[in-house]
């Protein structure tokens, strides 16, 4: 006999009802099977035959299903029961329609990949830990009251105070000093390689609780003057410059030509310097900081020169406010005792996370939070046009939905079906979206200048980016799908059933969504247009700024002489070779030295006014100190605004002058001449006499606010890092090779490898707001791609639920332009809507970011008009194809095909 | 094709009825109720197993019919139905139903009928 139960309960339990009645009813059909099993025995069916009858009155199975899901109460399902049914469902439902699938993931796959990028870089340079022990201890120091050229209080601090510091605090378990990094020659076969440094107090890597990968770190002794250098590399250096060589350690390096140090270690795998965005190759001692710079003469003894950082580990109990005053204490203790320090300026501890973003901290955030804005609108677009995708398919589902409403499954029941298939949808264009995100970021990170690649932070995409990819897909699940699933799965079973196809999603309420999704599109298109046209003319604006120099037929040579150990005779016989000689090379007019990089955090020194030592006090903001040589105002281009520029006369034993700028006359000498006045810097005795000012330039930043500035001959001041300025007859760039090798002539060890024209100057100083353009470009076109495909999906499905209406109009004498009239109108009434949000969405934007804009009003009408008249453009066109269709319906097909 | 169309009008129609008719006077397990629509319609009507049981469980969860295990000695136990007093009283009502109706079929095609 057979074994009927089986076979019996293999249907039974595809209606997913409650275990103990499921075997109630397997049991009872399983007699009944077995009944009629014998009846048609005794009758004289043969075995084989009766089986496959009994069998056959078994098989519609699919509606016995059906039929006892809706009588029995269906399985109280532990989590995750029927899921995978749900999975297998959604599976089969987009095996059917691999096209609708295939557009839903792209779709959603752009958007979470513009956010998930946008995460990485957010990620990377904000969100990124130290890779330090207990980073959450770490402290910075900065100074307030004197606010740094970045609008921020300026984070160094003498060497010798961060020494006093160190010894006399009780809050501390240690403290450690870091310097800017510095640009480094290296001998290797076959010429030379610029690498960066940066010096460290001995104590640094302790301070940081770091382990060195390979060798060790620093000991007390490297950190004296006239100790021999020793190095240790960053795990990157040593892999990508030195190639993991095992035999590193105790290796000696030629330092610019002169120097030779030791590889003591090499640091762990991911550590790159505790400032975040620019990593150096190599630590080496405190003591080596003059010897790389030789500008920086007595930095470890000058308290008016501050060039440290200062990382400090707060002892376990204390807290930052308690450490502060502790440190404010000695701090306000060193400045009764050293009077070089300024007066009024006191200290104030800040967390080092904070500290490591540097100067970029404010724009950093500023411009990722813009960047996740947009990008989050690109996000609602993909969403939208996603979900009225899923609505115009839910309409065509109506009737499966209805049945299986009909036959009792619960409207919950529908709508975790709907989403199920919303989240597989959503995973899968998360999957891609990081795929998506991981090659924009390589992308974007290739854009970085070669010459500093290796020590630019890498893109990080940890853990983190991967959880964010996948709570941005959930949330997009239920963002495009919820909405859809709720109207599909409402229990009007009755209409739906009744209706035929030609009203299905013409439901009022139905409509009234898709045009919200239609406004909305239109709104966010719109917003991300308009920032993006609002940053390309602040870049536009940035680069018609005038810095105060004529950047065009100006270039800018490092010869690093000072670093190739020139001393400052020969330094001086170079530097008039240098002008006699390229005064010969055709194109080039004028020839100058000085100690300042236009668009660059330089070097800025205090100043005392003679006879005004009480206001020296008070005053402390930094003014940039400049060393130059003659012709510097010449080849610049910066005028001078009166009295007269340095001549060959102004010599070391001539009477001391300076020029000032405009700004720090307008500071100083409020309506009065500054000429004749004298001044000396701090520590200096000096006095110097003002004999000329000059028009007031950007020394560090485009646009900056006017910063005093005070220039000094070089003959009064000599210094052995200067820069060679050269000003051309022609386009820079191609005199600079000549000028390059007529410096190789007259010593070929140098590196003058870095020779950077006055345009490239520009490209440099505005090349994060360059790619913040870039960026929100590309997200304001994806967006307006994105919307314009949504906008014509929306009318043109539309059109095809209206066919017949219009097939009536048509009939009764409509004319195609009415048609298209009529179309259109509808279509860009809505438009109109989502142009009115998008304009007020774009204003309250616009206001939070218009300190990014370089000058542009946030209402810039410029920046709105041009991204209202595009995107208008495109949705009229959008709208206009499918009402062009529309127009041409055959009144005839379109009533019969009803 | 005609045969099972028709009969599967008929089952749509007047299954409920059917049923109830049978477990009036006597409660039935589910194979006594198949064989009885059969036999008495002299075959024109055939309740199969995936039509009948799904129709007994809707009666039951409706209160019209009660279903209760019944084990005899010496055989498996069986699941019988009886008529629940809302059951007759639906039952009477679509009696009265379908007499009227078929009175109605009558006069208006001119058949005789009982």
């Amino acid at each position: 006999m057979s074994d009927w139960k089986a076979e019996v309960r293999k249907r039974v339990e595809r209606a997913e009802i409650r275990a103990e009645r499921e075997a109630e009813i397997v049991e009872e059909l399983t007699q009944h099977l077995d009944d009629r099993y014998r009846q048609l025995r005794a009758s004289g069916t043969d075995e084989g035959t009766a089986r496959a009858t009994t069998l056959h009155e078994l098989d519609q199975s699919d509606w016995m299903t059906l039929q006892l899901r809706s009588t029995e109460p269906a399985a109280r399902p532990a989590i995750g029961f029927g899921l995978r049914g749900d999975v297998r469902y959604a599976l089969r439902a987009f095996r059917r329609s691999p096209g609708f699938a295939a557009f839903v993931i792209l779709t959603l796959a752009l958007g979470i990949g513009a956010n998930t990028a946008v995460f990485t870089i957010v990620n990377t340079l904000l969100l990124n830990p130290l890779p330090v022990r207990e980073p959450s201890r770490l402290v910075a120091i900065e100074t307030t009251g004197t606010i740094g050229r970045s609008g921020r209080p300026v984070q160094v601090i003498p060497y010798s105070n961060l020494q006093d510091i160190a010894g006399r605090n009780q809050v501390f378990d240690g403290m450690a000093g870091y310097s800017n990094v510095n640009a480094v020659r290296i001998a290797r076969e076959g010429g030379t390689e610029r690498v960066f440094a940066e010096c460290v107090t001995s104590q640094f890597f302790e301070v940081l609780g770091l382990r060195p990968w390979r060798g060790r770190f620093f000991q007390p002794e490297e950190d004296r003057p006239g100790s021999r250098p020793a190095i240790v590399l960053s795990y990157k250096a040593w892999q990508q410059r030195f190639g993991g060589d095992p035999d590193i350690i105790g290796r000696t390096l030629r330092l610019n030509g002169t120097e030779e140090a030791t590889v003591v270690g090499v640091a762990p795998e991911g550590f790159r310097g505790i400032t975040v965005v620019f990593g150096p190759d190599m630590w080496m001692p405190a003591s080596s900081l003059e010897r790389l710079a030789p500008q920086q003469r007595g930095v470890l003894s000058d308290r008016t020169q501050s060039m440290f950082r200062v990382a400090a580990r707060l002892k376990t109990g204390i807290t930052m406010q308690q450490a502060e005053a502790n440190v404010r204490v000695i701090d306000s203790a060193l400045r009764r005792q050293y009077r070089e320090l300024t007066q009024n300026a006191r200290v104030s501890l800040l967390p080092i996370t904070i500290a490591a973003q540097g100067d970029f901290a404010q724009p950093l955030v500023q411009g990722s939070l813009l960047l996740l804005i947009v990008v989050g609108l690109v996000l609602l677009i993909c969403c939208s046009n996603a979900a009225s995708l899923f609505l115009a398919r839910a309409s065509g589902r109506r009737q499966e939905i209805a049945v299986r409403l009909a036959l009792g499954a619960t409207r919950w029941r529908l709508i975790r079906q709907l989403l199920t298939e919303c989240t597989l949808l959503a995973l899968a264009a998360g999957a891609l979206g990081l795929s998506i995100a991981w090659q924009g970021c390589n992308l974007l990170w290739s854009l970085r200048p070669p010459e500093v690649a290796l020590n630019f932070v890498d893109p990080k995409l940890d853990g983190l980016v991967v959880l964010f990819a996948l709570g941005a897909s959930l949330v997009t699940a239920v963002v495009f799908g919820l909405a859809p699933a709720l109207q599909a799965s409402q229990p009007q079973v009755i209409d739906a059933i009744k209706e035929e196809a030609r009203s299905a999603g013409r439901t009022r309420s139905r409509v009234a969504f898709r045009n919200l999704l239609l406004v909305g599109q239109v709104a966010f298109s719109l917003v991300a247009l308009i920032t993006a046209a609002l940053f390309l003319r602040g870049v536009g604006r940035a680069y018609g700024i005038d810095p105060g120099y004529q950047t065009a037929h100006l270039g800018i040579v490092m010869a690093n002489q000072g670093q190739a150990g020139y001393d400052a005779i020969r330094a001086d016989t170079f530097y008039k070779d240098v002008k006699r000689r390229l005064a010969a090379v055709p194109g080039v007019t004028v020839v100058t030295w000085a100690s300042i990089m236009p668009l660059w955090n330089n070097p800025s020194r205090p100043i005392v006014i003679a006879g005004d030592e009480e206001r020296r006090r008070q005053d402390t903001a930094p003014m940039v100190a400049a060393t130059i040589d003659t012709g510097y105002f010449a080849t610049t281009g910066i005028p001078l605004t009166a009295g007269r520029d340095f001549t060959d006369f102004d010599t070391s034993t001539s009477p001391a002058v300076a020029i000032v700028n405009q700004a720090m006359a307008d500071r100083m000498w409020p309506g009065q001449n500054p000429i004749g006045r004298r001044f000396h810097f701090y520590g200096e005795p000096q006095l110097r006499e003002i004999v000329g000012v000059a028009r007031t330039a950007n020394y560090s930043r485009l646009g900056e606010a006017p910063q005093p500035c005070v220039y000094v001959p070089l003959a009064q001041n000599f210094s052995t890092g200067m820069l060679l300025y050269v000003r051309t007859q022609r386009d820079a760039a191609s005199v600079m090779a000549e000028v390059q090798r007529t410096l190789l002539n007259i010593d070929p060890k140098l590196d003058v490898s870095d020779a950077r024209t006055g345009s490239k100057v520009l490209d440099q100083a505005l090349f994060a707001p360059r790619i913040i353009v870039g960026l929100l470009g590309v997200f304001g076109l994806l967006g307006l791609a994105l919307a314009s495909i949504g906008l014509y999906g929306i009318v043109a499905y539309s059109m095809g639920q209206r066919r017949r209406e219009i097939g009536v109009r048509v009939a009764l004498g409509a004319s195609e332009s009415a048609v298209r009239r009529l179309v259109v109108g509808q279509g860009m009434r809505l438009v109109g809507l989502g142009l009115g949000l998008g304009c007020g969405i774009a204003f309250l934007i616009g206001r939070g970011i218009s300190g990014m804009l370089y000058g542009v009003n946030a209402a810039d009408p410029v920046s709105y008009l041009a991204a209202l008249a595009v995107l208008a453009g495109v949705a009229f066109v959008a709208c206009y194809l499918p009402a062009r269709r529309a127009s041409r319906t055959d009144p005839i097909a379109a009533l019969r095909d009803e | 094709m005609e045969e099972p169309t028709q009969n599967a009008e008929w089952k749509k129609g007047s299954g409920e009825m059917l049923i109830l008719s049978l477990v009036e006077d006597q409660a039935r397990h589910g194979y006594d109720i198949c064989r009885l629509i059969e036999t008495r319609s002299g075959g024109s009507v055939k309740f199969h197993v995936t039509t009948l049981y799904p129709l007994l469980y809707r009666l039951e969860k409706n209160g019209w019919i009660q279903g209760k295990w019944v084990e005899a000695a010496g055989q498996r136990r069986r699941r019988y139905y009886r008529l629940t007093p809302a059951g007759q009283k639906v039952l009477d009502q679509q009696r009265a139903n379908w007499r009227e109706f078929v009175a109605a079929i009558g006069r208006i095609t001119g058949m005789e009928h009982v």
